[in-house]
């Protein structure tokens, strides 16, 4: 039998998951290593991560281009704390796959993109990178309910430590309202947890489950579905974040540092859509069908809020921040479509989101490093001295605006296209947020790079160095290739999310169920016939 | 009185002996003083080696032995509890020995009621008959009084002991009234006489009800639950630290299994639905109250001890959702929440024992502004000890309140579930407070007159450490607990 440091060893999620965490392990004695070998060891972890990603997707990619839904150690996993059922299950299938591989991705750039802004207590700042690490990629293949909440509260300390310690002036407001915001939703999806976790014991003779394919088949009455699908849909939409319970991430963003804010963004945003489209919608179909049209509401208000918001904006970092909040509520109206088309391009917007909100907050802290001020009236005609510098910002916006050819207009496209079809007036409203977006990115390059140099403390601002270009370069290579070539990106998903998505529409299409009952095993249930014809 | 009797009461022999022998060698040799905390965890060590002996299989009296014909319960149950509260002996004896040294107290009376008050404690865990229970209580009582106010020449520790023994003493007779009303009503001082008696009668007796509440009201008192708690804030903060350590916790342990005992008697044994549901009731409102009152009052404490002792209260009420609805599902999770109290807390008084060096005064959180940076260790132990306080995963803080919510949330009390996850956020609240003025403020404070030693940091690992590992590594302990307290 396999055993948890069996797993270690091999080529697993295990060692993906958990790698970062022994990597911190030496941290806690280098309190009197120079900075610069903390740095450097912390570097060389988070490639050798990448690395890991990349070995473990390479050995378990189908021939075909699709991603298979992979068990770390068998279909059950190993028993964790067996009195209640709980059981280590690491999976990964084709919703996770691209979400692991970004989150991993973008820790090293994060690192080199932190090398002069992060100036005090190194070896704190890579544990918490290393942990954060741990507990995203943790989340993002938690097979098992109770496992995917340890993990997916594991995240907020590293996180809470990162804007707390290394933040801006209000630091510590910040990092408390994140906090205090993200626990509040995921203590009442606990509840719901431990509420399903009985539901499942009382309709299975007795035995414990908190599995995640035990719970898929947990077939609720309306009415406590929807309870239940209020308790984790609050969780998600606070992550997301949507609109109202957006109030939290301006500030996070804005006091984080640069490190933190690419991870706030790139990864950990993502966790809320992740929620929705593995957790919310299928545990919940039907509660899903109803609060439909609330959270479509709720998503097209947060696209154009937010864009409107970010246009009004004078500070860079709370652009980026505002603008955050519309892409994210792009990729909820995705998603709500509950169409195959739009669930690709959201799946493939989360992705693209990381990597160009990334970049633009990286960018952001490189001239804030350099300037030690944020404000667009600080700044003009940069690209007459930084023309590096401009090349990569004006790069960077188009992509999140969503120039064709970038990376951008093939996430938002597929969404419009395909929520078009189930939801035509919220598409065309939230296609607004399109020329918003474009509106409020150009603004920003127009007033930081081009026209004339207005302050004289711009005149000799150095352009990029080698390190900051090889932070950058990765991700703008990506961004260009998901634009041209997005298929290689969307081919991997296409099966987990038909699957899905057909499992859903079975579901809402049954009779309603009146009382709670479970559904038969997987495995012969679902046929395979069912998910070739979704979405068509 | 068999030979048997004797032996299964040898932890508290041991403790007890333990604790003449380190008076005597006090009046004898009192240069061994040094040697008096390694001695007592000795002492405290054997008397866990002594309960062990008598719950392998191969112990004659293994399960649910009556000792004393019947006054004395032996079971895997009491064993667990004995153990909890030996480790929090143990925590708090290797917490003591540094901060005696600095304040210039180290006297072996010290170690000897500490010894003491852990035998009371035994005892009235495995109490089966009332009036033991008394003679346990008022054991472990009168130790604490004496501790409470050991560093005599701070003045807030009189007021502390003042207080804690003025309303202990009052809470003492309240339990020996109820103790008299409940054997006028049934004519047995032995819960399961009375609980058998009550059993047999349609409705149960005023008289019986009256005598309950009140010996709740007074186990209540000594698990500080509102609205019995005033003494506490009081008492910690005027309390030498590594003492409160100990109380904080030791005191909890005991008296939760007795109030189980007393609702066990009163509620099972009576069948019948309506009353039990008038105790669900009440318990429940201990349960809401102590919750939101002590999460409330912790919010705005400035002082580390006061707020760790309006925690406390909040965290008797996440406790006492366990017993709303009592079955014998109950008192796992009331066993594991306890174990976890007992590490982050005792943890979390270890170190403030540690980085406070004037007793007199007020323990202010803000002077722990960047001392996450000068003591590291000690740092990390005690954001260990908070974020599990706040029961955030991986710790065991967060297992605690895990098994305690699940209990509830499948004995149906979903809303106090959710109620208990509202307060608890309220909790988060404040722990952070401590972790943020760690590491995220500057220094406001040199570091003068502190006595950081081998024994405190071993005891402050030995909390964090154990934090962690618990929750983490649960399986085997879970298991072993549920087994103990289902008899499954």
């Amino acid at each position: 039998m396999e055993t948890f440091f069996g797993l270690l060893v091999g080529n697993t999620l295990t060692r993906l998951v958990f790698f970062p965490t022994l990597a911190a392990l030496p941290l806690l004695f280098m309190g009197r290593a120079s900075a610069r070998t903390v740095k450097i060891y912390v570097l060389v972890a988070s490639v050798i991560e990448v690395i890991f990603g990349v070995l473990y997707v390479g050995a378990h990619a189908g021939a075909d281009g699709s991603f298979p839904l992979v068990h770390d150690a068998g279909p059950d996993g190993l028993p964790w704390i067996a009195s209640f059922g709980i059981t280590y299950d690491l999976a990964m299938d084709g919703i996770s796959m691209p979400l692991v591989l970004l989150g991993v991705f973008l820790v090293p750039i994060v690192i080199l993109g932190s090398w002069k802004g992060i100036e005090n207590h190194w070896p704190a700042f890579g544990g918490s990178m290393l942990l954060l690490t741990t507990g995203v990629i943790g989340a993002l293949v938690a097979y098992d309910l109770f496992l995917f909440y340890i993990f997916w509260e594991v995240m907020l300390v590293p996180m809470y430590l990162l804007i707390g310690i290394w933040g801006g002036e209000r630091r510590i407001y910040a990092a408390v309202k994140f906090f205090l915001f993200t626990m509040a939703g995921s203590l009442l999806m606990l509840v719901g947890i431990l509420w399903m976790a009985w539901t499942f014991k009382g309709l299975n003779g007795g035995a414990w489950s908190f599995a995640y394919e035990d719970m898929l088949r947990l077939d609720l009455p309306v009415y406590q579905q929807l309870w239940l699908f209020a308790a984790f849909a609050l969780t998600f939409a606070i992550k997301v974040p949507m609109f109202p319970v957006h109030t939290w991430l301006p500030d996070a963003h804005v006091e984080a540092p640069t490190g933190g804010s690419v991870i706030l963004a790139g990864i950990l945003l993502k966790l809320g859509t992740y929620g929705f489209l593995r957790f919310a919608i299928p545990l919940f179909p039907n509660a899903t069908e109803a609060a439909q049209p609330l959270l479509i509401t709720l998503a097209v208000i947060g696209i154009l809020y937010g864009a409107l918001v970010a246009w009004a904006q004078e500070d860079m970092k709370k652009l980026v921040a505002y603008s955050s909040i519309a892409h994210l509520g792009f990729v909820m109206l995705g998603l709500l479509a509950l169409d195959i088309v739009a669930w690709q391009g959201a799946l493939l917007q989360m992705v693209n989101h990381g990597l160009s909100t990334g970049a633009l907050f990286l960018l952001v802290g490189m001239l804030y490093d350099r300037r030690h001020t944020k404000k667009f009236a600080e700044f003009g005609g940069l690209a007459r001295v930084m023309p590096v510098f401009a090349f990569f910002l004006v790069f960077s916006s188009l992509a999140s605006v969503g120039l064709p050819s970038l990376n951008g207009f093939v996430g938002e496209f597929m969404i419009l296209i395909g929520s078009f079809r189930t939801l035509p007036w919220p598409t065309v409203l939230a296609t607004f947020g399109v020329v918003l977006a474009a509106i409020y990115l150009l603004k920003m390059i127009q007033l930081t790079i081009f026209g004339p140099i207005t302050k004289d403390e711009n005149r000799n601002l150095r352009d990029l160095s080698l390190r900051e270009i090889a932070a950058l370069v990765p991700l703008c290579v990506f961004m260009l290739w998901i634009g041209v070539a997005p298929n290689g990106f969307l081919k991997p998903s296409l099966r987990a999310l038909e699957t899905t998505l057909a499992d859903y529409k079975a579901r809402v299409a049954a009779p309603e169920p009146t009382v709670a009952s479970l559904r038969p095993a997987p495995g012969t249930a679902i046929t395979a016939d069912a998910s070739s014809e979704t979405g068509q | 009185m068999t030979r048997a009797d004797w032996m299964l009461l040898m932890p508290e022999i041991v403790l007890s002996l333990g604790g003449v022998l380190v008076l005597m060698l006090e009046a004898i040799v009192p240069k061994a003083r040094r040697s008096f905390t390694v001695l007592s965890v000795l002492v405290a060590l054997l008397a866990g080696w002594a309960a062990y002996l008598h719950t392998l299989p191969s112990a004659p009296l293994a399960d649910t032995a009556a000792t004393f014909g019947g006054l004395l319960e032996t079971s895997p149950v009491t064993f667990a509890f004995s153990l909890v509260i030996l480790l929090a002996t143990v925590l708090a004896l290797l917490a003591s020995d540094g901060y005696l040294r600095r304040e210039g107290i180290l006297n072996g009376e010290y170690h000897a009621l500490l010894l003491w008050c852990a035998a009371g404690l035994l005892l009235t865990l495995r109490a089966t008959e009332l009036l033991t229970i008394f003679l346990g209580l008022e054991l472990f009582s009168l130790c604490l009084y004496c501790l409470a106010v050991f560093h005599r020449r701070v003045s807030i520790a009189g007021e502390a002991a003042i207080k804690y023994f003025l309303m202990g003493a009052f809470v003492s007779a309240f339990v020996l009234y109820g103790i008299a009303l409940v054997y006028g009503a049934t004519g047995s001082t032995r819960l399961a006489e009375i609980s058998a008696r009550l059993a047999g009668e349609p409705d149960i007796p005023v008289l019986a009800s009256l005598g309950f509440l009140m010996l709740v009201a007074g186990f209540g008192f000594k698990m500080s639950v509102v609205p019995f708690h005033a003494w506490s804030p009081d008492t910690y903060q005027g309390a030498p630290s590594p003492f409160v350590a100990f109380l904080s916790v030791a005191p909890k342990v005991a008296s939760a299994l007795v109030v189980y005992r007393f609702l066990d008697a009163i509620v099972i044994g009576e069948g019948v639905a309506a009353n039990s549901y008038k105790w669900s009731t009440v318990v429940a409102a201990l349960a809401v109250l102590s919750m939101l009152v002590g999460n409330l009052l912790a919010l705005v404490q400035r002082d580390i001890k006061r707020m760790l002792a309006y925690s406390g209260v909040a965290h008797m009420g996440y406790l006492l959702l366990a017993l709303v609805v009592l079955d014998r599902d109950s008192l796992a999770p009331v066993l594991v929440y306890l174990l976890a109290y007992v590490l982050m807390n005792a943890g979390a008084f270890t170190v403030v024992a540690m980085l406070y060096n004037r007793p007199g005064e007020q323990h202010l959180i803000p002077d722990l502004g960047g001392w996450g940076y000068r003591y590291p260790l000690l740092g990390g132990c005690l954001a260990i000890c908070m974020l599990s306080l706040g029961g955030i995963p991986p710790t065991v803080g967060f297992l605690g309140k895990y098994v305690v919510f699940l209990n509830a949330v499948g004995d149906g009390l979903v809303g106090l579930a959710v109620l208990g996850v509202v307060a608890s956020l309220v909790g988060v609240f404040y722990y952070l407070r401590v972790v943020y003025y760690l590491y995220m403020k500057p220094e406001t404070r040199q570091p003068e007159g502190l006595l950081i030693d081998v024994w405190g940091r071993a005891a402050a690992v030995l909390a964090a450490v154990g934090t962690l590992a618990l929750g983490l590594w649960p399986t085997g302990l879970l298991q072993w607990l549920i087994t103990a307290t289902t008899g499954q």
